[in-house]
């Protein structure tokens, strides 16, 4: 701030000379910070996936045997997989559009109420929602057994998809309510006073406008699906996914070489997936340049709809019902004791986790909160750079910055110990392997995030800056990073809540010393301590939510004062 | 112009300082500041040098170690009150650990492992990740629980038996299982429950002993009928544990310790051991080779085995009496089992046979899965 006023005071001359070295100067720091995002997502994406892929030839058996036995032994499961992402991908889009369309039709409290179901929902620690499935659901369910007198086996191909379907839709029906809620309001005007019925003008104006991004649910829940270990292995029973045999080499066979193949396998789906992705989110963008207005909520009551809006209302009340159960029990049974005669309250389990693990939550929330400032800010900048300059190779560079996304975690974490072990990358055993694995596992979500902002700030007005002889850093300043403001809350919610949730990834790559919220709870999945899962995972929740409230008011309080 | 760069300065410094911050925590030298996190708030950080028994090699630093459980934090408190080395708990189950050895190709981020089955450190020393110790009192122990050359030593064994739920039981109008032959009757068929063999040392040994006791054709053969019966194999160990004590499968093939039957008490299980024979494995203690602090781990596994004191505590944790078995000359504690119920096992086919028996077990569930 200081050396600022220096420069004003200098003759006009030397102050042109004094500009022309800026200028040079900014321009060499462009072409530096290019060139640093570039060569950390070779250093930290590009790298370990080719180790992995270079371990998939090193079987003892031959260059090809681990592709052999792969391709002999895991076809069924690889249809297994494709049969539960596509299922889970129409199941889950059907329940986000309808969630997403009861939430733009509502208003008052029961749109904020429905709106903090889904927030709270938005965070969900891995493994318990499965446990609580099966305390809910399960042959001795609260639900089943108790309540209804059932009891039915829920280990099954049908409850992974009723599971995966349901926890992926609060971030599908977030997104789709986003859309929903800058849907040009003129078109539905005019299809009323052309006397159009409600249900046509769902039918015919609405869900059109909708499709490219009920087209991109469909494809991330199909890939995610594909990616989720989890799931199939808590409630799968016999019933296996190529993800859940990943993990299952991983942790009784320890064959390293049959896992990379087996990751190298499942990415033909996945990449198939992608590359429909990218085409239709090139549709996604231009309709939503097309129509921007303000977000208002959607004028139309689905129960007039028709028999489909009808469906869309039970369809989100029931999504909405279950999602309470679901984290009711989660939230319980941290604080009920098990015993023959039934459930006793106790909050022995709370005094056990802040007495041994109150170092191991703030260590994950420190670890959380840089991941999400400096993954916000990293996904800022290399989306800018992807979508405004013509910078070469940005094709090769975004599907690179995807592929995270496509492998289960576990793989991604092996990758890092293998790329990382030895000197002059020696970083296993540090906490810089942990962060750069969680910040470049979430690196795909936030850059999309990010690309769809960037995509409604007019190119006009950077032109404009240029033209007013502004530079590269005035246009970043003035018009880019103002254009990305609610792009950010939305990166760091997810950074945020991604890096306490997360847990494939770092199962390999925490050290002695340095545990996380995240491998406590794995721990106490893994022994069969329900009670103390759910409670770390009812401390991960109120934690995230407590940071995201205080984010979003800070950068509203900003955002008002600027105002 | 100024601002822009400044500002632009500004973002990239914020981006150093976090790598910055990241890193300088990290750093695998550096002992962190802050407490480890499972060690129990006590006395932990105070070294006592007068309380220890024979003269301790000068060691320093932090030992980090991958256990089981976390409940071993007292026995490693007592190890760093009497040399000061500070200890780094983390708990993985032995699959997971071979799997990270494998990938860190010989820079382990760990010294000490600390119990699982011992098949896993039998692999661990055929890859060459596992470091050579040698002590007086290794002689002590019986000749089935070391490895003849030092490179894994045992620390209890693990025994196995019926977990039955006793409420399930009666509404299924099921008689309990006596034995291993009493398991395949088609009565029980979907309420077996047991882990899979390649996750679980526990049911691996079942695997293993079973067919050395039945001898290899009619071991598969019990083993395909006994399929029929079997719900699923759970992918963590403790999934028979678990979902019996549930209530959600009437019997389950597990591990049983003090631990078990405390919660067997708890939640209306019976424990049935079979009176064809128990299977048992030894649990393994062993020093990564090439790890940062060899020398306190080397010296942590003579301390545990040269002082029956210790021993005695690890007992106390582990709520098994097994590590009688493993030093005979150990007083204080007494078998809660007639070591004559025990199958015959021998030790080292674990190893050798592994791979070929999962392959093969592997597809006999399979099967099961093709079917439905």
């Amino acid at each position: 701030m200081n050396k600022r006023s220096s420069p004003h005071r200098e003759t006009t001359g030397k102050r042109a000379s004094f500009d022309a070295l800026f200028r040079r100067c900014a321009q060499g720091m462009d072409r530096l910070v290019l060139w640093l995002l570039l060569g950390a997502v070779c250093l930290f994406v590009l790298l370990p996936i080719l180790c992995i892929f270079l371990r998939s030839f090193q079987s003892e058996d031959g260059v090809f045997a681990a592709y052999q036995a792969v391709w002999k032994q895991y076809r069924d499961n690889l249809w297994n997989s494709v049969f539960v992402g596509v299922l889970t991908a129409l199941l889950c889009t059907l329940f986000s559009v309808a969630a997403a369309l009861f939430l733009a039709t509502r208003k008052g409290w029961g749109k904020l109420l429905c709106l903090a179901i889904l927030l709270i929902t938005m965070v969900s620690p891995p493994f318990v929602s499965s446990l609580a499935y099966i305390q809910l659901y399960g042959r001795r369910g609260w639900i089943t057994y108790r309540l209804l007198g059932l009891s039915w086996d829920p280990y099954n191909c049908w409850g992974v998809i009723w599971m995966q379907s349901i926890s992926f839709v609060p971030l599908n029906a977030l997104f789709l309510n986003g859309m929903l809620e800058k849907l040009d309001s003129g078109s539905i005007q005019a299809a009323r006073d052309l006397g159009a019925r409600p249900a046509a003008i769902l039918r015919d104006v609405v869900l059109p406008l909708l499709r490219p991004g009920i087209l991109v649910a469909l494809l991330l829940s199909f890939v995610r699906s594909l990616a989720d270990f989890g799931t199939p292995v808590i409630i799968g029973g016999r019933f296996s996914t190529i993800a859940s045999e990943i993990y299952l080499q991983l942790v009784g066979y320890s064959n390293l070489e049959k896992a990379a193949a087996m990751n190298l396998f499942l990415l033909l789906p996945s990449i198939a997936a992608f590359f429909l992705y990218r085409a239709l989110m090139r549709q996604a963008d231009r309709l939503s340049q097309a129509s921007r207005s303000r977000q208002e909520r959607l004028q139309l009551s689905l129960l007039r709809c028709g028999p489909a809006g009808v469906l869309a209302v039970v369809i989100s009340l029931l999504f909405f019902l279950m999602m309470l159960l679901q984290y009711g029990c989660i939230f319980l049974s941290g604080f009920l004791k098990q015993s023959r005669r039934g459930a006793v309250f106790t909050t022995q389990y709370l005094e056990q986790l802040l007495k041994y693990d109150a170092s191991t939550l703030v260590r994950s929330v420190i670890y959380a909160l840089i991941v999400s400032l400096a993954g916000t800010l990293f996904a800022m900048l290399f989306s800018y750079y992807m979508e405004r300059r013509q910078v070469l190779g940005r094709h090769f560079f975004d599907g690179l910055v995807t592929l995270p996304y496509m492998i289960p975690g576990t793989c991604f974490g092996i990758g890092y110990i293998l790329a990382f072990n030895h000197p002059p990358l020696k970083l296993t055993g540090t906490a810089v392997i942990v962060l750069a694995n969680m910040l470049f596992k979430q690196l795909p979500t936030t850059t999309k995030i990010c690309s769809a902002a960037l995509a409604q700030v007019p190119a006009d007005q950077e032109r404009a800056v240029r033209d007013l002889g502004g530079g590269q850093g005035a246009v970043l300043r003035d018009v880019i990073f103002p254009g990305l403001r609610p792009a950010f809350l939305s990166c760091f919610v997810y950074n945020f809540s991604s890096s306490m949730t997360t847990a494939g990834a770092i199962l390999f790559l925490i050290n002695p010393g340095k545990k996380l919220a995240v491998f406590q709870l794995f721990d106490a999945v893994y022994v069969g301590e329900y009670a103390l899962a759910s409670l770390i995972a009812t401390m991960i929740i109120v934690l995230v939510l407590v940071v995201e409230g205080a984010v979003y008011w800070l950068t509203n309080r900003r955002l008002y004062r600027t105002a | 112009m100024k601002r822009n760069l400044l500002s632009l300065l500004l973002a990239l410094s914020l981006v150093f300082t976090l790598a910055a911050c990241s890193g300088g925590g990290g750093g695998a030298a550096t002992p962190t500041p802050d407490p480890a996190p499972s060690a129990a708030p006590s006395e932990a950080q105070t070294p006592e040098p007068t309380a220890t028994p024979e003269p301790a090699p000068q060691l320093s630093g932090t030992m980090k170690v991958v256990a089981t459980s976390e409940d071993y934090v007292t026995l490693f408190d007592a190890f760093t009150q009497e040399t000061g080395v500070k200890v780094e708990l983390l708990s993985m189950s032995s699959g997971e650990v071979l799997s990270k050895l494998r990938a860190e190709g010989g820079t382990p981020s760990a010294d000490l492992w600390f119990g699982g089955g011992i098949d896993a450190f039998m692999s661990a020393k055929e890859d060459g990740l596992l470091e050579q110790v040698t002590f007086d009192a290794a002689s002590d122990l019986a000749g089935d629980f070391k490895d003849p050359d030092g490179f894994w030593f045992s620390k209890g064994i693990t025994i196995v038996g019926f977990l039955l739920n006793d409420a399930l039981m009666e509404e299924l109008k099921l008689t309990a299982p006596a034995s291993w032959a009493d398991l395949t009757n088609t009565a029980y068929a979907g309420e077996i429950i047991m882990s899979n063999p390649a996750v679980s040392g526990t049911n691996y040994a079942v695997v293993n002993a079973l067919l050395q006791t039945l001898g290899e054709e009619n071991g598969w053969k019990y083993f395909e009928s006994l399929n029929g019966n079997i719900a699923y194999y759970g992918k963590r160990g403790s999934d028979p544990l678990n979902k019996t004590g549930a209530g959600e499968y009437a019997i389950g093939i597990s591990y049983i310790d003090r631990g078990v039957e405390a919660q067997a008490e708890e939640k209306g299980l019976t424990i049935v051991y079979p009176s064809d024979g128990i299977p048992w494995v030894p649990e393994g203690v062993a020093v990564f080779k090439n790890a940062d602090n060899v020398e306190a781990a080397k010296y942590f596994v003579e301390w545990l085995f040269s002082s029956d004191d210790n021993l005695r505590m690890l007992a106390e944790i582990d709520k098994k009496d097994g590590v009688k078995l493993i030093k005979p000359t150990l007083e204080g504690v007494t078998l809660g089992y007639d070591t004559g119920i025990l199958m015959k096992e021998d030790l080292s086919l674990f190893g050798a046979q592994r791979t070929e028996i999962l392959e093969r077990f592997e597809t006999l569930m399979g099967d099961k899965a093709a079917d439905e």
